[in-house]
């Protein structure tokens, strides 16, 4: 996977410069943070500090960036998260990153298809912009539960994907799963998914019968983001060139490990998660 | 130009003399590598590392982790490679480090703990052990030793017996005598108590009606359990002559100073981090401002001074007028 640029993730204290709502209860903040946007790739995060400091951090995928600016776009979902959206332009707020593994796109195929489902797509605007930049054929397969919640699907139909949507109340696309329209495309050369846990493991059993290899990435409750508490684990297959350093031989009688999200992933290999 | 003193801020611990009395807890700052982008090591007193085993440990079934009001829920079971790989493969990494690092060692008897100490107390890269006698998180009898006075002694003083180097050993919450389980780990010869660990908990998903995590119980950390930790200090304070680490929920300055008021020679710092890598170093600082302001010169004027004495009638007769 593509790896944090360490020399670069540090904490930074930057200052909202914009504010969308960008579905009913989605909000995206706009940040001018010239180091971060320049080290972020696809599928890296940040861990971003609530103003009130009196919870803990909350990794937040970071959804766009260009030479000044990036963009953080969530939920809300709980207390820290409602703190976060409530930020304005102006507003000061510290976050630390980029971090985590994010997707490989080292070796840019002629046609790519990510898979994205509710707020799932903060994590793949950036690798559909690598992958197009690199001349790969792009189709964004793009669930929410209805079609207020199709957030920017039209946008990355003008950066040149091919977009098909799909909704759980039919008011656009299909009416279902998006793993559905997965099912009915060819194998495509890279697969990319980013999403809730049910559609991760559907998208996993179809790459399986397809007879590809998926990169997902997962979500999970952090704690630390960077590795230190192993809060956020998920088990992995023993021999995966993600798993942590462990012994080889006797793992309990187990041959998973717990590999952490945020330290290894967050992106993993859909055939070497045991989950 | 008048030199204006720094305060000193060093602690000693049994042996162990550190520039600062901040300790990162166990389990929550990985073995200090993991923060060395977001925080300056050299401005910490100690790294605790995660606690090791014998044998390795997988760690508990995820969920792990919860937020809750105020705090946070664990339940990570003490996943680790166990001390034959953790001595090969990961101490050698500890080496020049730019902070103290701190051993912990945990088991599930009395031999293991005294041979994980022995073996881990044997490295140079190693300046101190913790003895995790208070795991809330693993099955069966995992926090046996801390809540029973017997147990504590007869385990602290067989680590005793394997090493000369600063025996720190963390007591639990979760016990209704924790001034008698201090003297126990003080006569069995532990050189300084870690006060406390986490505090049982359970979170409950009222949709699934399921416990939310994995391991169905954990360990509350965060400000939820200050007050419960602060009364812990000061009555271990009021039992024991040896040190005292202070730990459970501090973030701010006024925090770590509750603590040294109540008692504590130095403070634990864990799930602070998780919400701003720098609260440690803004800690240090503020200390040394507070000693300052108040024209204190060494952190250990601070130590157990929390005025706890009865008003007397005039005081509160001036009160009222």
């Amino acid at each position: 996977m593509q790896p944090a640029l360490d020399h670069n993730a540090r904490v930074h204290v930057t200052s909202v410069i914009d504010r969308r709502v960008v579905a009913p209860g989605v909000i995206s903040l706009g940040f001018r943070a010239p180091e971060l946007a320049r080290a972020a790739r696809g599928g890296h995060y940040v861990m971003a500090v609530p103003p009130t400091g009196e919870a803990a951090a909350v990794a937040l995928g970071i959804y766009e960036a260009d030479d000044n600016r990036i963009s953080l776009l969530f939920f809300l979902t709980g207390k820290r998260t409602r703190e976060l959206g409530a930020l304005r332009p102006g507003d000061e707020l510290s976050m630390f990153g980029p971090l985590g593994n994010g997707f490989d796109l080292t070796k840019p195929p002629k046609r790519a298809t990510i898979v994205a489902g509710g707020v799932g797509i903060a994590s793949v605007l950036l690798a559909a912009e690598e992958l197009l930049r690199a001349g790969s054929r792009v189709e964004l397969l793009y669930g929410a539960r209805s079609s207020a919640y199709l957030v920017d699907a039209k946008r990355f139909a003008r950066l040149g994907c091919d977009v098909a949507v799909s909704t759980d109340d039919g008011s656009a696309g299909h009416h279902g799963f998006v793993t559905q329209l997965l099912e009915q495309r060819k194998p495509p050369e890279l697969l990319l998914a980013c999403g809730p846990s049910p559609m991760l493991r559907a998208v996993a059993a179809s790459a399986a019968r397809m007879g590809v290899r998926a990169q997902l990435s997962l979500e999970e409750t952090f704690a630390c983001g960077v590795g230190g508490c192993w809060g956020c684990v998920v088990p992995l297959s023993a021999e995966s060139a993600q798993a942590p350093s462990f012994p080889p031989g006797d793992r309990g009688g187990s041959d998973v490990v717990y590999a952490r999200i945020c330290k290894e992933g967050p992106v993993f290999w859909s055939d070497e998660l045991r989950w | 130009m008048t030199a204006i003193a720094m305060p000193d801020l060093s602690v000693r611990l049994g042996k162990l003399e550190l520039p600062y009395p901040t300790l990162m807890g166990s389990g929550c700052y990985g073995s200090g590598d993991e923060f060395a982008s977001f925080a300056d090591l050299r401005k910490i007193g100690a790294v605790v590392l995660k606690s090791v085993t014998r044998e390795p440990r997988l760690g508990n079934p995820t969920p792990r982790l919860v937020h809750v009001a105020a705090g946070m829920l664990n339940a990570i079971g003490l996943q680790n490679p166990g001390i034959d790989w953790y001595l090969e493969h990961d101490v050698p990494k500890f080496a020049g480090r730019p902070c103290v690092l701190i051993g912990s060692v945990a088991g599930f008897s009395i031999d293991d703990y005294a041979y994980v100490c022995e073996r881990l107390a044997s490295r140079d890269e190693i300046a101190a052990i913790e003895v995790n006698i208070s795991c809330p998180n693993v099955a069966s009898e995992g926090e046996t030793f801390a809540c029973d006075p017997r147990l504590t002694e007869k385990v602290v003083r067989a680590v005793r017996s394997t090493t000369d180097k600063t025996l720190i050993v963390k007591l639990s919450p979760n016990v209704t005598d924790i001034a008698g389980i201090a003297r126990a780990a003080e006569a069995a010869g532990a050189d300084a108590l870690a006060v406390v660990n986490t505090v049982r908990g359970m979170a409950i998903d009222v949709e699934t009606w399921r416990p939310r995590l994995g391991n169905v119980t954990g360990g509350l950390s965060g400000p939820a359990i200050r007050p419960i930790a602060v009364l812990a200090v000061y009555e271990v304070a009021r039992a024991v002559k040896i040190p005292i680490v202070g730990q459970g929920g501090i973030e701010t300055v006024s925090d770590a100073l509750e603590f040294l008021l109540a008692g504590a020679s130095a403070i634990g710092i864990g799930t602070a981090n998780f919400t701003d890598p720098r609260v440690p170093e803004r800690i240090v600082a503020g200390l040394s401002d507070y000693l300052q302001r108040r024209g204190l010169s060494t952190i250990a004027e601070l130590t157990g001074k929390a005025n706890v004495g009865r008003l007397s009638a005039a005081q509160i007769e001036g009160d009222a007028g």
